[in-house]
């Protein structure tokens, strides 16, 4: 049987830098063709590595995709397409900043392959748009929306965002029903977290934050109006109508391989975890001057047999269907109740987790908390940081 | 009747004292460089303080003492034997006994602070030892020096002539030969007759691995050398000498004998510094006196407290710290201690908070241990009902309310030197911890000296941190303990989600219990993290509960966002969050951050 592979792409461009972002990109930037250029080369040199494997989830993710022209674009899906092996079933999914598309580029992407478009809407309320530094308003996303249905997109992804400043549980349930209104087939619901080195993290203290007990009243309501409207949470952030989770994410939580291209990708292939560093033109250069040996990655280590059971343990519970004791003993032959019973037996009496049908899973309050409880499962020992340090020194 | 010899002359013994910061190490730093006995190339910054915790702090934790050669400006030869006490009251002892193997002291004072408590305290306990005091006045380089009025203060408060003494700068090494001169002509040579039995006093001692115990002693009568047959008239111990010598700026100097008015060491195959206790006398093994030198006690600690490894794991080696400092220091006692909330670990006696401080400090460089420190505890006394007498040094054995006939507690009588604007607020400080005023006095137009009796209880805590902080950290503090008396005390327990957390519980007055638990509930609430139950926290006096907060429960930990596939960010924010668990200690079913303990005793808010 053929080994299944996800692929990654990165863009980090991006026309404005939210104020809240601190995923990798840069802003007036113009060399597209160089770029271009090198995440051919990057896909290039995986294309052996990867011939034994179908490629059946690709995400193009920023950044902004939609931000650079259509032409290198359809390049890089044409590269993709070159170098591996895609399945004709295949999850092809671009991000896309509203008010960056138009139907032209719309349908060339859609004839070019892609079908799945995830929209970075947050809110339905201009004014929180405008508090979070976006560039749109939520008619020019609707209309953006309306433009992918238009394109022939009918798996639609819409990003909500909770714990803006000035949010209410109010405002919230208004997002969240115009976006239901929408009909879009799946639905992400993500905090808003305030990252250091961020303009946010410099003026959080001045910030209209909502608290810790309004957050997950907000995060508990969303989660109960979604299923209201056919939404089925299947991970702590992800809903989906039937039959539409997304496939490429799921492949993070469910231990299975992907391979990123471009700076600040991450990668999971072969049993080794490994990333680029934040950075276009060293990127850029590393794959133009190959003789020069500019290393570029960020991290790269093998996964122990210790840490795998740690990350399965960690990915599988983000899941709403959890983790299954007879699969986690078919994996590593150890019992999961038996490894955490007194913990287990804690979580469960206090509403933090259920157990049904050999599955282990966090109840709305317990996916709430769930840093707090999966570090009590971690038995890894191993420092992963001197891991990282043993990849940097290769 | 003692008398001098020719070589006794040209012998001077003395000792430098003074208040904390006015400069006594650097001064004897001077003097050693002056002396020649150490080259300029050599000086470390304050030679004779030489742990780290000593230079940092600026305080002299050990006794220490070292031989100089000087020629006098006449061509005269002289040794100058100059012993460095410690200077804090914690150690008074230590101070009075090597005060005793002197015979003169430089009383140093700060020419822009003038006359402190310690100043005080210090040069009563020369006058108490006869010492000829040479006051010298320094700093006079700096530009708030007023050397004129510390003169005076000098001469009125403590009445020593203090005309014509040296005005110096021990930093810059102004004026150091006058204080030579001063030594030379005004501290008397050493006495004694050295036919006479040997009669020694121990100073000081300290372990050496191989030579073991190396005792420092002032040689009053006599003479002792390698081979000699010695007897410790306070504890009982007998041993054969088998090196006598001095101390130079560096090293152990061997040498054929010490004599009547010498200092030096002696070496005896002593395996334990707790035979060799300072303020005893040394004397023949046979035909020795019969009357030892007045003064010996046995150094007794005042303040107790548990001290747990943080990591449980680590118990034999802080069993392993705690041993080797009590190699040097006599007056650290331990014994195992369990308690349920921090297991295993040992309840050991100081003779003050500094001490403690010290061993901690200690402990945690030199050893390299992170330990939880419970709230100090003075000794208590209890007269019970069946007619027995208790001392509690811990408050878990703190016995119950109907058992208690009458509860005693220490009480000590301390000495504050503060500016005049300050007196309001350091009366408020001492009245708030239940002190009796007994008598203020004017040292001048701008100063006065308080004197409390106040229960060792209510200053072992902050008292010091709350006096300075009261007085801009003019306000300077000595005291001395006095006598027990009864007291109306209660045991307060902690109660985390409904357990008494043993470690927690405390010894209070009455009066102070309400204030006092509310504030560690108060306390304890900032340093108990937001977990995935409520916590109550209780103050409560047998089962009566007075002061309640609550913790609540943890609401938002999560990760909502893994961002393209980025797991290992998740796996080390998984992983710091539980090395920042290990940190904590579990109570029960309560994690609370080792500071906690430390938090509790923090209590004074200004």
């Amino acid at each position: 049987m053929e080994k299944k592979l996800g692929l990654y792409i990165h863009i980090p461009f991006c026309e404005h830098k939210c104020d809240y972002c601190d995923f990798y990109s840069i802003t007036k930037f113009d060399d597209y063709v160089r770029y271009t250029d090198s995440l051919l080369l990057q896909m290039e040199d995986f294309s052996e590595k990867a011939s034994d494997y179908v490629v059946n989830t690709i995400y193009i993710g920023g950044g902004t995709p939609t931000a650079i022209p259509v032409k290198r674009m359809l390049e890089i899906i044409d590269g993709i397409y070159r170098n591996f092996k895609v399945d004709e079933k295949v999850e092809f999914t671009m991000e896309a900043n509203p008010a960056t598309v138009n139907k032209k580029m719309l349908k060339k992407y859609y004839k070019a392959g892609v079908n799945r478009i995830s929209f970075g809407m947050q809110s339905a309320i201009d004014e929180e748009l405008a508090s979070l530094s976006r560039i749109h308003s939520f008619d020019e996303f609707a209309n953006s929306y309306n433009i992918a249905k238009q394109a022939g997109f009918e798996n639609i992804n819409v990003d909500i965002m909770y714990g803006i400043p000035g949010q209410t549980q109010r405002s919230l349930g208004y997002t969240l029903e115009q976006v239901c209104d929408l009909k879009p087939t799946h639905i992400s619901l993500y905090g808003l977290k305030i990252e250091e080195g961020t303009p946010f993290f410099e003026k959080k203290d001045k910030l209209d934050l909502p608290d810790e007990d309004t957050e997950f009243e907000m995060y508990k309501y969303a989660v109960d109006y979604l299923r209201f409207r056919g939404y089925w949470q299947y991970e702590i952030s992800n809903f989906s109508k039937d039959g539409f989770k997304c496939k490429h994410n799921l492949k993070y939580w469910n231990c299975q391989e992907y391979l990123g291209f471009g700076p600040a990708a991450h990668s999971y292939f072969d049993n080794h975890r490994f990333s680029y560093k934040r950075s276009v033109p060293m990127f850029m250069d590393a794959l133009e001057y190959v003789d020069a040996g500019i290393d570029i990655l960020e991290e790269d280590y093998d996964i122990t047999p210790e840490e795998r059971v740690d990350e399965y343990i960690m990915l599988k519970l983000r899941l709403a269907e959890g983790l299954n004791v007879n699969e986690f003993k078919y994996n590593f032959n150890k019992d999961f109740s038996q490894m955490f019973e007194k913990e287990l037996k804690l979580y469960i009496e206090n509403g933090f987790m259920e157990f049904k049908n050999g599955n282990y899973y966090f109840t709305t309050k317990g996916m709430y908390v769930s840093n707090y409880i999966l570090s009590t499962f971690m038995t890894c020992e191993s420092d992963i940081t001197k891991n990282i340090a043993k990849g940097l020194d290769k | 009747m003692s008398i001098t010899n020719d070589r006794q002359k040209k012998i001077r013994n003395f000792s430098i004292v003074a208040h904390i910061d006015h400069g006594k190490s650097t001064l004897a730093d001077r003097i050693l460089e002056h002396t020649q006995s150490v080259a300029k190339r050599e000086m470390e910054e304050q030679l004779l303080d030489n742990m780290d915790l000593e230079r940092e702090r600026g305080i002299t934790i050990k006794a220490r003492a070292v031989k100089l050669d000087y020629t006098a400006p006449d061509g005269q030869e002289y040794v100058l034997n100059l012993i460095d006490t410690p200077g804090h009251v914690d150690f008074n002892y230590e101070v009075s006994r090597s005060l005793n193997a002197c015979d003169g002291a430089l009383l140093v004072v700060d020419s822009t602070q003038g006359i402190q408590a310690q100043t005080l305290a210090n040069a009563y306990l020369a006058v108490d030892a006869d010492l000829e005091i040479v006051p010298v006045i320094n700093k006079i380089d700096l530009p708030a020096a007023d050397p004129d009025k510390v003169r005076k203060e000098i001469e009125d408060v403590i009445g020593i002539p203090a005309e014509g003494c040296p005005a110096i700068s021990a930093k810059s090494g102004l004026n150091i030969d006058q204080v030579l001169d001063k030594i030379i002509s005004d501290i008397p040579c050493p006495k004694g007759d050295v036919d006479k039995p040997l009669k020694a006093l121990i100073f000081d001692s300290y372990y050496d691995s191989y030579l073991g115990v190396v005792v420092y002693i002032r040689v009053f009568d006599g003479q002792i050398k390698s081979g000699d047959e010695i007897y410790m008239m306070g504890t009982g111990a007998k041993f054969t000498v088998v090196d006598v010598g001095t101390m130079s700026a560096f090293e152990l100097a061997k040498s054929d004998y010490l004599a009547a008015g010498d200092v030096g060491y002696i070496t005896a195959s002593i395996k334990n510094v707790s035979d060799t206790r300072v303020g005893d006398t040394v004397t023949n093994a046979e035909n020795g006196i019969d009357t030892p030198l007045p003064g010996f006690k046995k150094a007794v600690p005042m303040v107790y407290a548990g001290i747990y490894p943080a990591d449980g794991a680590k118990y034999g080696d802080l069993r392993d710290a705690l041993e080797k400092l009590r190699l040097n220091d006599a007056a650290l006692t331990f014994e195992p201690e369990t308690s349920a909330a921090l297991g295993f670990g040992f309840r050991c006696g100081f003779l003050g908070l500094l001490h403690m401080e010290i061993i901690e400090e200690r402990i945690e460089r030199e050893f390299n241990l992170d330990l939880i420190t419970t709230a100090p505890s003075v000794i208590y006394k209890i007269d019970k009902k069946d007619g027995s007498t208790v001392m509690i040094d811990n408050p878990a054995n703190y016995p119950l309310v109907d058992e208690i006939e009458t509860a005693y507690e220490p009480m000590v009588k301390a000495s504050i030197i503060t500016p005049s604007e300050y007196i309001g607020g350091i009366m408020d400080l001492c009245q708030d911890r239940r002190g009796v005023f007994i008598d203020m006095t004017y040292i001048d137009t701008t100063r006065a000296e308080l004197h409390y009796r106040l229960p060792l209880n209510e200053i072992i805590y902050d008292f010091f941190d709350a006096l300075k902080s009261r007085s801009k950290g003019y306000a300077s503090l000595d005291y001395e303990i006095a006598e027990y008396v009864p007291s109306k005390l209660v045991k307060l327990d902690i109660l985390l989600n409904g357990d008494v957390v043993d470690a927690l519980s405390f010894i209070v007055h009455e009066e102070k219990a309400y204030a006092r638990g509310r504030k560690i509930c108060e306390k304890l609430k900032d340093n108990i993290p937001r977990q995935l139950f409520e916590v109550p926290i209780q103050a409560a006096i047998g089962g009566r509960v007075i002061a309640r907060e609550t913790v609540k429960a943890l609401r938002k930990d999560v990760l909502a966002k893994c961002y393209g596939g980025d797991i290992t960010r998740k796996k080390k924010l998984l992983e710091k969050q539980k090395e920042g668990k290990k940190k904590m200690r579990t109570l029960g079913t309560v994690e609370v951050t080792p500071e906690a303990f430390m938090a509790v005793l923090k209590l004074d808010d200004e």
